[in-house]
């Protein structure tokens, strides 16, 4: 602390008026509490001239209900003084003459002058921004309402809909297990399509429920490791067999030197379930094939599984429209290529939310490339 | 449920009242018993409360049956003692072995 060179006076009379137009109200007080000067700004905020002031114990400008504890602060804060806002958590008022009170936010610091120690206090109006944080507080808490409301009806729906489908499939399968007897071919046909339709049904409804848990942020993202070649191989176990069905060559192949990779295994399974068998249900006769490299996402270190088939590909024109959701490119062909349509903006969607991206390269005719490229771990820098 | 387990061989009881329920679970004699949760009356996680609470009948499996399919629910559905769970609809290939995987093994 260097030795104070001035007085109290010369702050006043001085040639450079700082203090005078300060935009917060300046309050010098002596360690008796009295007030020695003031600012412009204290004598509109508080309604008083400033003669008024002068010479008045400061808490003349705190309501009545807080005086006790501002004259016991005063002197702890003269025991230390020190540069600190004022009443941390604590919501302070100012008094102004007419009576009337208006929130406050209050700094102090101590000036050490030829003539002692004094307090200095700045003292900003807030009463809009307490109006503005309320008006924020309500919002919030409204938009929590709506949200849990959202998410009641989001599982209420899921399980209604669920719920019938179970006698519809039950039966149909108990019926063509032929478990209360036989049936004649007819009869056979006609409940595959009842059976059929119903596991449509409850795909559609998996898929819109996926949907609007990732929309209304309620996916809950898991972050571990996940080995790229187990989920592949579990891929290759549950779709294998419908390539194998269609006459396809199947293949998969992981680089060996991929690094290990971070992220959300229920989403990363989804997006590549949803590539594979689009390839396979869009592919009549050749291949499809899985692959995976190390390769760059958004700058960093990252990796790209590519799904490719040789099956009927899309036209150019066609290439915006795939990902939105219920498109279906060829709408005369909806019976052969059966799916929710919502397949590819979900995995879209899902990619986005695990940091990566999906692209398309496909050739109308020679088949399709769609490569779902991710970052090792969100977190890496 | 009950045409596919008995259909499969297995002498399957069903009650649709939780109270009931428990009080045909105490007369005893079940290998395992699936509830359903959004039951109404007695709830699916009371009914577990109650089973699990007695202890002549903790030891038996008790498997949810539900369509709720959320995570919070899977959570608390094991939080309140369900020793499996599985989904609705079922599949009615499959929904016997399911079942069959919670019995005890055979003695002997």
């Amino acid at each position: 602390m260097h030795e104070a060179t001035f007085s109290l006076g010369d702050i006043a009379g001085s040639r450079f008026p700082l203090l005078e137009y300060a935009p917060d109200a300046i309050v010098i007080a002596g360690a008796d509490g009295r007030i020695r000067l003031v600012n412009a700004q204290t004598e509109r905020l508080f309604g008083y001239y400033r003669e008024e002031l002068i010479g008045q114990e400061v808490e003349i400008l705190v309501p009545a209900r807080y005086r006790g504890k501002h004259v016991a602060d005063r002197s702890e804060y003269y025991a230390e003084p020190r540069v600190r806002p004022m009443g941390m958590g604590m919501e302070l008022y100012g008094l102004r003459k007419d009576g009337s009170e208006f929130p406050v936010e209050i700094s102090l610091s101590p000036i050490t002058t030829k003539d002692g120690t004094f307090m200095a206090s700045a003292i900003r109006d807030v009463t809009e921004r307490r109006a503005f944080q309320a008006r924020l507080q309500k919002l919030n808490a409204e938009l929590e309402s709506a949200s849990n409301a959202k998410d009641r009806f989001l599982a209420t729906m899921s399980h209604e809909l669920r719920t019938p489908l179970n006698a519809i499939l039950g039966f149909t399968g108990t019926l063509l297990m032929k478990l209360p007897g036989p049936l004649t071919a007819e009869q056979e046909r006609q409940l595959e399509i009842v059976r059929g339709s119903a596991r449509h049904l409850l795909s559609l409804i998996t898929d819109v429920l996926d949907l609007a848990k990732i929309e209304s942020g309620k996916w809950e993202l898991a972050a571990e490791p996940v080995a790229l070649r187990d989920v592949v191989a579990e891929i290759a176990a549950s779709l294998g067999p419908l390539a194998d069905q269609k006459g396809l060559a199947f293949a998969a192949s992981i680089a060996e030197d991929i690094p290990p990779l971070v992220t959300d295994r229920r989403a990363l399974h989804q997006i590549l379930l949803n590539l594979t068998s689009n390839a396979i249900k869009y592919t009549e006769t050749g291949s499809v094939g899985i692959d995976a490299r190390a390769a760059e996402c958004d700058g960093r270190s990252g990796i790209a599984v590519r799904v490719t088939d040789t099956g009927i590909g899309i036209k150019d024109e066609d290439l915006q429209r795939l990902f939105q959701a219920f498109e279906q490119l060829d709408p005369t062909s909806t019976r052969r290529f059966e799916g929710t349509g919502l397949g590819l903006y979900l995995s879209r969607n899902l990619a986005r939310l695990i940091g990566g991206e999906l692209h398309v390269t496909s050739e109308h005719g020679a088949g399709s490339t769609f490569t779902l490229v991710l970052p090792l771990s969100r977190e890496a820098a | 449920m009950l045409y596919l387990l008995r259909a499969f061989g297995h002498d399957a009881h069903g009650e649709s009242d939780g109270n009931a329920a428990i009080e045909a679970v105490r007369e005893g004699g079940f290998a395992v018993v699936l509830a359903d949760i959004l039951m109404p009356g007695v709830d699916g996680y009371e009914f577990a409360r109650r089973m699990k609470s007695d202890s002549r009948l903790r030891a038996t499996p008790l498997v949810a049956v539900t369509a709720l399919a959320m995570p919070e629910d899977r959570k608390r559905i094991a939080d309140a003692g369900f020793e499996g769970c599985i989904t609705k609809p079922i599949e009615p290939e499959t929904f016997v072995a399911q079942v069959e995987a919670f019995l005890a093994p055979d003695p002997g």
